[in-house]
Order: C-alpha cells, then structure tokens, then sequence
C-alpha cells in the first residue's frame, strides 16, 4: 500500500463511521477524530486583556521570532499561551504567571517610557534578558528537567518560555515549516544524510 | 460430538484481551459456540482509534497532559505516561469508576485497558519466548514448584500463534532466548550498527539484537506492514502491530461463530456440586446494571491475572469457601511483575551526520547474559534480566530549558542534538508466597463487588539483579562508546508497574501446590480452564505475553479434543 491508497483508506474509515457505531458510552468530547478535529490553537479565548494580549504576543515572538521561517506569532503561539495560562495552569502555576505579566504590564512602562509591545526590539531583549539571568538559579533550567511534568513553582519567565517553545514547535506551523513532519513515513531507513542545515522531524508523542 | 440442546454456548469466554481472543479464535474454529464476555466498551476496529494519526497541534493542549483530569479520574493509568495520554485515554480504565485497593506504605500499579480488546491496543508489542532454561529454573533451584511442561512441549504452540501473529525480528541462535519464526528485522539506526561493532570487540558476551515484537515488516492476510507512523498505543487501522480487535477477533467474527457481548462485567462462576463442574456464568451489564446468566459446557477464564483471580475468589462457595477451584489454597498467591527502569543512558557523538526517515515503533534487545546456564561467580541474585534499548535523537524537547532568547535559540531547538543510546532492564521476580492479591474486606466497586487488593513488595533478588544491571549498563555503555554514560535510577520500579503481572492461579502437577495442571485446567474443576497469566509459575525475564498466547491455544486443543471424547 503506498501513501495516497493508505490516506484513502484512512479517510473511508473516518467518514464511513457514525457516532452510532462507537461505544455510546464515550464522551461527546471523545468522539471526535482528533485527526479531524480543529487546530487547538484556534479555541476561542478570553483571558487576557487586550493589552496583556499584545504584550504576551511581543514576548513570545522575542523568544521565537519570524526569521526566513514562521514566528512564534505566526504559530498562533500567544492563543496557546491564553489557553495554557486560563484551562492548564493551576492555581499557584497561575498566581506566579499572572504576577510576571502584571509586573511587565505596570514596570516596563514606568522604566521605559512604553509597554513591552511598543519598545524596540534590543529593549525588549534587555528585558528578557534580566528576567532570565533573575530566575537563572530554577531548577528549571536543571539538564535532568525533560518536559514530562511542569516546574510548578518555575518563576514567570520559565513558564512562559516552556509554553512558547511547547506552543512553538507542536503547531502546524512550528511543527511542519520549522521542524520536519510525516505522519506516514511508509518505510524506516537509519541512515540518510544529514545535512548541515537539516532541521529535526516532530517525532509525534 | 457435540450437542448443543443443554446449554447456552458450547463456551464462554472471559475477556477479549490478549489471551481471550486467542481462545475466542481457536475455540470457534474449531467450531464451538462461543460467548466472550468483556467488561469494556465497545470499540470499532480503526474506526474507534480516535487520536491515530492526529498531529500533535490537533491534540488538547497540543500534547501536554490535562494533570487535573488525570489526577482526579486517571491517576493510575496516567502513570503510564508513555502510552497514555489524550490520543489514547479512550482504550484505558478510569481509575476513579473502577478503583482498587492496595496495603498501608505498599503502592502497586494495575495498569489496565477497558475496551473490547483489552491491553491488545496499548501494550509494547515486545515479544519472547521462555527459554528451556526458564523452565527449568524452579526445579533448578527451587524457589516456586516446577513446571508441570517442557520447553519441547511448549515450543509447537510458540509456532503455531508466531505465524499468525507475525513478529518481527533476527535469529541468533541462542539457548536462553529461543528464536521465534521471524517476518524480517526492522532496519537499524547507522549509531546501532557502530554500537553493535564496537560491542563485538569489547564485550563478546553481549549480543544486541533487534527487538522482538509482534509488528508486521511484511503483509498477512487483512493486515499490512508498518508504515513506521510511530505512536501504536493510539491503536493502528491497517492492524500493522498484533491486537484481538485486529487480528485474533476477527478471525473469530469471519467464523460466524461467535457472539461478542461488551459493557458485561462476570460476576462469579457457579460451581454445581453435583457434577462437579462450572454450571453458568454471572454476569452484570455495565451500563444497566443489569444481573444474567449464561451457561457453557466449557468456560476459559482470560479476563487478565488479576481479573481471572478475582472472579474466582469472588465464586467461593460451600463447596470451595476459599475461592472457586481453591483446594490447595495458593490463589492469589506467588504474584510476580518484572522490574523495570533505566539502568543506563549513553551520550553518543558517532554518526552525527546520519539520520533517518520514518518512525520506527520498537528499539533492539540485549537478551539475558547473567546466569546463563549456570549461577555466575559474581553474581548476588538468581536468574536474570534482559535489555530492551532505545535509539533517540535529541531535539527541542529535551533542549527546551536552553537559556537564550531569538533566532540563535530558535536554530539551536530546530536541529537534531547527540544521540542517546539507554537501555531498561527487565529482570526476572521470584515467585514467593507473600506476594499476593486478594479480595477488599471493605471496599467494594459500583457493581457492589469487592475490590482487588494488594500486598506485594520486591525482594533482595530482584533488587540485587537490578543494580546489578545498572552496573553492567556502565559497562555495555561505555564498550559501546559513550561520551557520557550516566546511570538509571536508582529506585525500584512499583510493583505492578512492569505490566506483567502473573502467577496466581499457578499450573503444577500437584494439586495440592496448585491451581492448574498442565493443560491449564483447574485440578478441581475439569470445565474450567485459565489462560492469561494467572498460570504462570516462573516469570523468566521476557515479556510475556507471547507465552499466554501458546499456552491459550495448547489449552483450546486440548479442551475441544476432551469435549470431542466425552470427558469433560
Ligand atoms: C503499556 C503496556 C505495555 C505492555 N507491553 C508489553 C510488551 O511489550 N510485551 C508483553 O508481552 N506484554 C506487554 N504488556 C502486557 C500485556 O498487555 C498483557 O500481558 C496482556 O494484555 C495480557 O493479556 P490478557 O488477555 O491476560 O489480559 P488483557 O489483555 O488485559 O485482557 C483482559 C480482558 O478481560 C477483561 N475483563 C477483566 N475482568 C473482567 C470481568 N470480570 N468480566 C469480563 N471481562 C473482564 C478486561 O476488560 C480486558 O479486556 C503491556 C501492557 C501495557 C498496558
Ligand atoms: S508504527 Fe506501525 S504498527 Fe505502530 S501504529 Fe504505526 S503502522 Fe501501526
């Protein structure tokens, strides 16, 4: 079977199937193809104020900016952010979080003369800068740290660059444009060049 | 022959698991009437694979885990993080509807699915015979009672399930880990090759092997090869890796032979004192709650080791007040699980310019090397353990906590890192008395059945064995190569954790000693016959699924042809 009779198939079996002929007793919510379902980064949201909005979205973009590829911004990266921070976070993770951005949101204008979002850019990663070399001492930034579980008490900037990056590199964008990506690879080979400028493959989890 | 008037299906089956589609398959055909009885959901094959293919940005939370749900309805099941998450929760137990208990300060893990299937959908596929020498290891040297079957008996039903199963791998021609029949080895990662040079030269008596395990590199009949997508545990529509849902229930389904009856937890097992056998089942529908019976000339118990177990403690009677089947009184006794972990993780800067296309779904195998045919001088536990390894790339998700900010940081978590080569020991448990399960005295479940309980902890042999595999890890690690070889963790995997739970229903030809001759057959009760693996009575080092699937068809040939004659 070759890659375009495999979809074909796949996608029989997705559409040929009706909500009857699943367990009745799976959830609304799991009935659904996640392989059909909306991007998760198109939720609609309701968090942030439209200036923390702006803010969160100029932050996330100094972390993974748009070079020759797409942005953290492009990504949908700060709607992941407003997710994360509103349904994912608990109530500490979250007290820290809204505390960082508050801080940016009431400092950066008072030492600046502007919000984060309308500072140049050697600003803006002047102020990053300093929150990282503040929080450098979390064991988040331990080598043992991989992301199986969240550092819940990781100071403000940590949680943001774990969500950016997380955010990042599993969107579409990230994930296909910026990383490689292949769901149906069709054959295994352990040898292919690797060349200089090659990026990774999303390895899917 | 047959005759069917009396009863309601000629069997019943238990579970549609690993080994409950193996009965269900071999029993219709060889035309019996059959009944299997799961406690699960329903579960379409493909159709019902929700998260299979699903791109991690179409993912809740784009793959990262939703703790609190986990925590209050999951938070058995979510500890087997590396095939449990939100494109696979639908297959597994919600640990909150179906709890369990376990003893004060002694935690044990049951891992374990809740659809038609069973743990056929999730599990890691990593597939092994016993060896000549595990079989033998009880008698050798005496802890648990021996077998009551040879290697040589059991080695024509390893064949026999191997073909239809079809399992990927290499012969190596060794006694402690017998070749199986092998569909072609999947290829290597370029660092695998150099390792396996390198190991030749400098440490002879380790052999790295391709992993074993029961995923298709050339088509079967309904079933198509890998095509390398990666994460199994999501289920796989082309029935690529061995499931009952794809291959061993529809076998049964194609017979027109076999009634599939889901959401049907059993109850207990009525013992009819008068002819001495199982008379009908009891059952409970999950959904309506609703009591019924059914009854079969035969009645094969697969509903996993501690669901087997259970049922039979919960048939107690006057005529076996302590459970169906129960004369010796080792029921729920003599548990094993294997220990797990990493014991080794190298860093390795060969082949830096290599890499590869596809995702394959197994790493290799280092089998048993320690007390192979005779206890080793130096070592301070019997028996063994063997190796399953893993090849991986680092990528942005192991260098995410990277300081830096900005394109530099962006190209840095773009591009492949080292390679990792690490190795998890899976050493073998003694079988020991006071390792059991037994029934709650307290708590019972929403069907008002008690629940399962456990008393397990790990001895000196299976704690001396694994530091003994972390330090031999050091070894292989840096004959292989490594940069950096760091060691395991130190700590004991949870009992239960190893997902290989067995032995307490163990088979012996003394039915004073157990419950099982060894035709799987309870010694008290000649219609009933347990095939998952509550039989076990040595655990080996393998996994050991491939071996619930042997005994399982040994024992349904062994069933009809008593059946056939008149004797059951
Ligand atoms: C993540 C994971 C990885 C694994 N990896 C491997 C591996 O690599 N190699 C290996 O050999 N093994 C592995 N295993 C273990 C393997 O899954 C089991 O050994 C195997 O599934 C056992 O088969 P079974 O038929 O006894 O039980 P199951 O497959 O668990 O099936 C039992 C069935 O019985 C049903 N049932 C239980 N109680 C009742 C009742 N009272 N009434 C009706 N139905 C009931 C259950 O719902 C279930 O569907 C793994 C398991 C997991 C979870
Ligand atoms: S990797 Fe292979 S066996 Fe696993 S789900 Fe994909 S196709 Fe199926």
């Amino acid at each position: 079977m070759n890659r375009r009779e495999f979809l074909q198939c796949a996608a029989i079996l997705v559409s040929g199937s009706s909500a009857a002929q699943l367990g009745f007793s799976l959830n609304e919510e799991q009935k659904v193809y996640l392989a059909t379902a909306p991007d998760f980064n198109t939720t609609p949201v309701n968090y942030f104020t439209p200036l923390q909005r702006k803010i969160i979205a100029a932050m996330v973009e100094v972390i993974i900016p748009r070079t020759d590829t797409p942005g953290a911004i492009d990504a949908g990266v700060p709607v992941f952010v407003e997710l994360m921070a509103s349904q994912w976070l608990n109530e500490e993770e979250a007290a820290i979080f809204n505390a960082g951005l508050a801080d940016i949101e009431v400092r950066i204008p008072l030492a600046f003369g502007s919000p984060f979002h309308a500072l140049v850019p050697e600003q803006q990663l002047e102020i990053m800068q300093a929150l990282e070399d503040e929080a450098s001492g979390s064991p988040w930034y331990d080598f043992g740290n991989i992301q199986r579980d969240f550092v819940s008490d990781a100071p403000f900037i940590c949680q943001l660059k774990e969500l950016t990056i997380w955010g990042f590199f599993t969107s579409r964008e990230g994930g296909s444009q910026v990383l490689r990506y292949d769901p149906m690879p069709m054959y295994f080979d352990g040898n292919i060049p690797l060349k200089q400028n090659d990026s990774s493959w999303l390895t899917v989890l | 022959m047959l005759e069917h008037t009396q009863y309601d299906f000629d069997a019943i089956v238990v579970g549609s698991g690993i080994s409950g589609g193996w009965a269900a398959k071999e029993l219709t055909e060889k035309g019996l009437n059959v009944l299997v009885l799961e406690r699960g959901k329903p579960l379409q094959a493909g159709s019902g694979y929700l998260g299979e293919h699903a791109p991690p940005w179409k993912v809740p939370y784009q793959g990262k885990r939703p703790r609190e749900l986990y925590e209050e309805e999951y938070p058995v099941q979510s500890k087997v993080w590396h095939s449990f998450n939100e494109t696979s929760r639908q297959f597994w137990n919600n640990d909150k509807e179906n709890p369990y208990a376990t003893d004060e300060g002694k935690p044990f893990l049951w891992a374990r699915a809740d659809v038609v299937g069973g743990r056929s959908l999730i599990w890691g596929r990593q597939t092994y015979r016993f060896s000549e020498e595990d079989f033998r290891a009880n008698a050798v040297d005496g802890h648990g009672i021996p077998w009551p079957i040879t290697y040589d008996e059991i080695a024509p039903w390893y064949s026999y399930v191997e073909k239809f199963v079809g399992i990927s791998g290499k012969s190596e021609g060794l006694s402690q880990l017998p070749d199986s029949e092998f569909q072609k080895p999947m290829p290597w990662f370029a660092l695998e090759e150099t390792i396996h040079g390198r190991l030749r030269k400098k440490a002879p008596d380790i052999t790295l092997t391709s992993a074993r395990v029961s995923i298709l590199t050339e088509d079967l009949p309904g079933r198509k090869a890998c095509h390398y997508c990666g994460p199994c545990y999501r289920g796989c529509s082309t029935g690529s890796y061995f499931s009952s849902q794809a291959s061993t229930l529809p076998a049964a389904t194609a017979t027109g032979n076999m009634t599939l009856r889901a959401n049907s937890v059993v109850e207990r097992l009525e013992y009819d004192a008068d002819s001495g056998k199982i008379s009908r089942v009891h059952v409970i529908d999950t959904q309506t709650k609703e009591r019924m019976a059914f009854s079969s000339r035969i009645v094969f118990l697969c509903a996993s080791t501690v669901g087997s177990t259970q049922i039979l403690m919960q048939s107690a009677s006057d005529s076996f007040p302590d459970g169906l089947a129960n004369s010796s009184g080792v029921l729920g006794k003599y548990m094993m699980d294997h220990t797990l972990g990493i014991s080794g993780l190298g860093l390795f800067l060969d082949n830096m310019d290599s890499y590869y296309h596809g995702n394959r779904p197994a790493g290799l195998y280092i089998p048993r090397f320690r007390n192979v045919g005779a206890q080793d001088e130096d070592a301070d536990f019997l028996r063994g353990y063997g190796y399953q390894t893993a090849t991986l790339r680092q990528d942005w998700q192991t260098g995410f906590n990277t300081k830096g900010f900005g394109a530099g940081l962006k190209d840095k978590l773009r591009k492949p890192g080292p390679w990792i080569f690490a190795l998890a020991g899976f050493s073998e448990c003694l079988p020991r008395e006071s390792n059991r399960m037994y029934l709650s005295k307290r708590q019972v479940d929403r069907f008002g059945m008690p629940l399962a309980a456990f008393d397990f902890e790990w001895s000196d042999n299976e704690i001396n064995a694994r530091k003994d595999a972390t330090k031999q890890a050091q070894r292989i690690l840096r004959a292989a190569g490594a940069v950096l070889a760091l060691p395991g963790q130190e700590e004991m995997s949870v009992p239960g954790e190893g997902i290989h739970e067995m032995g307490t229903a163990r088979m012996g030809d003394d039915p004073g000693k157990s419950i099982l001759n060894k035709w799987n057959q309870a010694h008290d009760v000649p219609n009933l016959f347990v095939t998952d693996g509550s039989f076990m009575t040595s655990a080996s080092c393998v996994n050991p699924s491939l071996t619930y699937m042997a005994f399982t068809a040994r024992a349904c040939d062994y069933a009809v042809r008593q059946l056939n004659e008149g004797l059951i």
